[in-house]
């Protein structure tokens, strides 16, 4: 057990931010904290971090609480924030001495860094010069420069374009590889399915769902199937009383309640002589679950 | 202790380089200098120029050619003796030949002096050196007439010398020398301070915060922030005053530098004393706006979160300045005790002879206990305050975030 949480709560003026939260993380990897605005994630991580303190529960890191002093961590807050006016190496290097790194050692993580990120070129300049996406990578930079255990992602792809969220994607893959602990929130769940091993769901503060996303997902039965094909196959699909979801170009979606059914359309297909390019049946994505779960 | 070094640094640094910084540093070191020269440049002026053309016309010799005399009295007109009547006078004005002119008539038993100029409005007298010396003449001429002794003479007119003194013993040194350095001392104080308000404001509005405050702690972050700015402060400090010195050395006349200023009162002790009032000072104000910076997080908020502070620097000020005017009176006692006004006002009753040694390690002591208290309300403050985005504070807020025990 490295990272624990067990009872964590918090409760802002009368409003209760986070309600009696637990959760574990075993072993390296991503963690997922997912919600919709306002659910009580960037509390969450706030609480973890101690830059705000919980009303009640414990929160541990290999046994002892967290703070600066016990775990080596970074975190990317969802406020993105950098000093507008001074040189990007320079304050990469100062938060770089802040958690307690040598010059040396700092600018060679440093170039190391941006190299992978990409952001070489605007070491010189003064932050206000930079895009927001690139001010968003140096700020990443801060979080992980100090080659942090336990790293901390509020939101690390909001307002990224597609090739930066490619670069990202890749470094975290990197560092879950390397041994880190991930923990980062999102709302995209494609994002968060591609990478987290397990996930928790909060809404309203509460806790609406939690484990590993793949033994989510099994407890979670087949509800689609997609069909390619190169005609219509309208009245096969109503012959089997069916729900069409969604059609394009004959592709379709197609709702089932239990497996058999689809299995019995395709040979009722195959039987008729139609030519079917794509044949798959569906387990829901995080998205269907995640809709399913906080729309209750 | 190492991290409040990293954030002093870092905040040195972030000053120094800024453009503005740089810029209004040396706007202020060369209005010095150029400051310091008005009165070389006002003299080469006026050393060029021969003064006023000044004709004076005696038809009835009234003073029997001794009107010459004039010339060797250098009043600062170039003065010519000749005879002419007023409409001539007039055009020789009017032709610019002659700036001013007088005309002596004898009239009956009185003498008429004439004193004619182009346009009255910027002179609405005679110029009162010129009556003197017209005057004086005449009577010297007068007196030689009597046939007076060197001793009747002397007696006539003594030799008078006027000089001021005071009669209490205490006040000594020189009132506007210390006046000076008590405001450039609220300058420099409130000035400095103020800039660690603009700078936690600035990174709550960059939003830079929240990295800041998992990277070191909120203690290391104030306490390194105002000693950065603290010692910028002090540098630039010695620099203008250190630059005033030198130019007031250096291109002042000695005697018109002693009249204003009395370099002897300038010693190492007095510089080790505002050096300590200024540091102290700094301290209390600087962290009073760490304190009212904190609650702000959007720069439109800044001015008027800061205004109590604003206030109380006002306040002490006025208090230094009452203590200046009335350096015997009994508010003295309290404006060089009361933390907000001491660090302006002791040290010019320090050099004014008005403080014991008693009275200045109390003051110190005062400002340093106050400095411990401030500081640790506002440190609180700081920690609980820095995640508050959005509206600014309300004074009951932030009794409440400082209250608040779950933070």
């Amino acid at each position: 057990m490295s990272l624990v949480l067990k009872n964590v709560s918090k409760t802002f003026v009368g409003k209760v931010a986070v309600d009696n939260i637990s959760f574990s993380i075993e072993k390296p990897g991503v963690f997922g904290l997912l919600g919709t605005n306002g659910a009580g994630k960037t509390t969450t991580i706030r609480m973890l971090l101690g830059i705000i303190k919980k009303d009640s529960g414990d929160i541990t890191w290999k046994g002892k609480p967290v703070d600066r002093k016990n775990v080596n961590f970074g975190y990317l807050p969802e406020e993105r924030g950098v000093y507008p006016k001074t040189k990007i190496i320079d304050q990469l290097m100062y938060f770089a001495e802040l958690k307690g790194m040598k010059k040396e050692e700092a600018l060679l993580s440093i170039n190391k860094w941006s190299k992978e990120l990409k952001v070489e070129e605007y070491l010189q300049m003064p932050a206000e010069k930079l895009s927001k996406g690139n001010q968003q990578k140096i700020q990443f930079m801060t979080a992980i420069i100090h080659n942090p255990e336990l790293v901390v992602l509020d939101e690390p792809f909001s307002g990224l374009d597609p090739v930066n969220t490619e670069i990202l994607k890749n470094i975290i893959i990197d560092l879950v590889k390397n041994g880190k602990y991930v923990i980062m929130s999102a709302h995209q769940m494609a994002t968060i399915e591609e990478f987290c091993s397990d996930i928790l769901i909060l809404d309203k503060g509460k806790t609406i769902l939690q484990g590993n996303l793949k033994h989510i997902k099994e407890t979670y039965p087949a509800n689609r199937v997609e069909i390619d094909v190169k005609q219509n196959i309208n009245s096969y699909i109503k012959e089997f009383d069916l729900e069409i979801e969604n059609v394009t170009n004959n592709n379709y979606i197609i709702k089932i309640s239990e497996e058999e059914k689809a299995h019995q359309l395709l040979n009722k297909l195959i039987s008729t002589g139609i030519k079917v390019d794509k044949f798959e049946i569906k387990k829901p994505t995080l998205n269907d679950i995640f809709i399913e779960k906080v729309g209750e | 202790m190492k991290d409040i070094i990293t954030v002093m640094k870092f905040t040195i640094k972030d000053m120094v380089r800024r453009k503005s910084f740089i810029i209004s540093t040396l706007i202020i070191l060369i209005l010095i200098v150029l400051g310091f020269n008005v009165p070389n440049i006002i003299k080469s002026f006026s050393d060029e120029s021969t003064g006023d053309k000044l004709l004076i016309v005696d038809n009835d010799n009234v003073f029997e050619g001794n009107l010459e005399l004039l010339k060797q009295a250098n009043l600062g007109y170039e003065i010519e003796i000749g005879s002419a009547n007023f409409d001539e006078i007039k055009g020789k004005i009017e032709n610019n030949d002659i700036d001013e002119a007088i005309i002596i008539e004898k009239q009956d038993n009185n003498i008429k002096v004439r004193y004619i100029i182009e346009n009255a409005t910027m002179i609405d007298e005679v110029p009162e050196n010129i009556v003197n010396s017209i005057s004086s003449i005449y009577s010297n001429m007068q007196i030689s007439k009597l046939g007076l002794t060197e001793e009747q003479l002397q007696a006539i007119r003594p030799n008078f010398e006027f000089n001021l003194e005071q009669i209490s013993e205490e006040v000594h040194g020189n009132v506007f020398a210390m006046m000076l350095m008590s405001i450039v001392l609220f300058y420099a104080i409130y000035f400095c301070a103020y800039q660690v308000s603009s700078s936690i404001t600035t990174e709550k509005t960059s939003k830079i915060m929240e990295t800041l405050v998992t990277s070191t702690s909120p203690t290391t972050i104030v306490l390194g922030k105002t000693l950065g700015i603290g010692i910028v402060g002090l540098l630039q400090m010695i620099l203008i005053v250190g630059t005033a010195l030198i130019s007031a050395k250096v291109f002042l006349d000695t005697e018109l530098l002693n009249a204003v200023l009395d370099m002897s009162n300038i010693t190492a002790y007095l510089g080790i004393i505002t050096i300590i009032y200024f540091i102290l000072g700094y301290f209390t104000y600087a962290l009073l706006y760490a304190l009212t910076g904190s609650t702000v997080s959007k720069p439109e908020d800044v001015q008027s979160a800061n205004s109590p502070v604003a206030i109380l620097a006002v306040i002490g000020f006025y208090l230094s300045y009452f203590t200046m005017m009335n350096p015997t009176s009994e508010l003295n006692i309290f404006a060089s005790l009361f933390p907000i006004s001491s660090p302006f006002c002791m040290p010019f009753r320090i050099m004014m002879g008005l403080a014991s040694g008693t009275d200045v390690a109390i003051s110190i002591a005062i400002l340093i206990v106050s400095i411990l208290v401030i500081a640790k309300v506002a440190i609180k403050i700081y920690s609980n305050a820095i995640l508050n985005y959005g509206t600014k504070m309300s004074f009951k807020d932030i009794i409440n975030v400082y209250k608040d025990k779950q933070n």
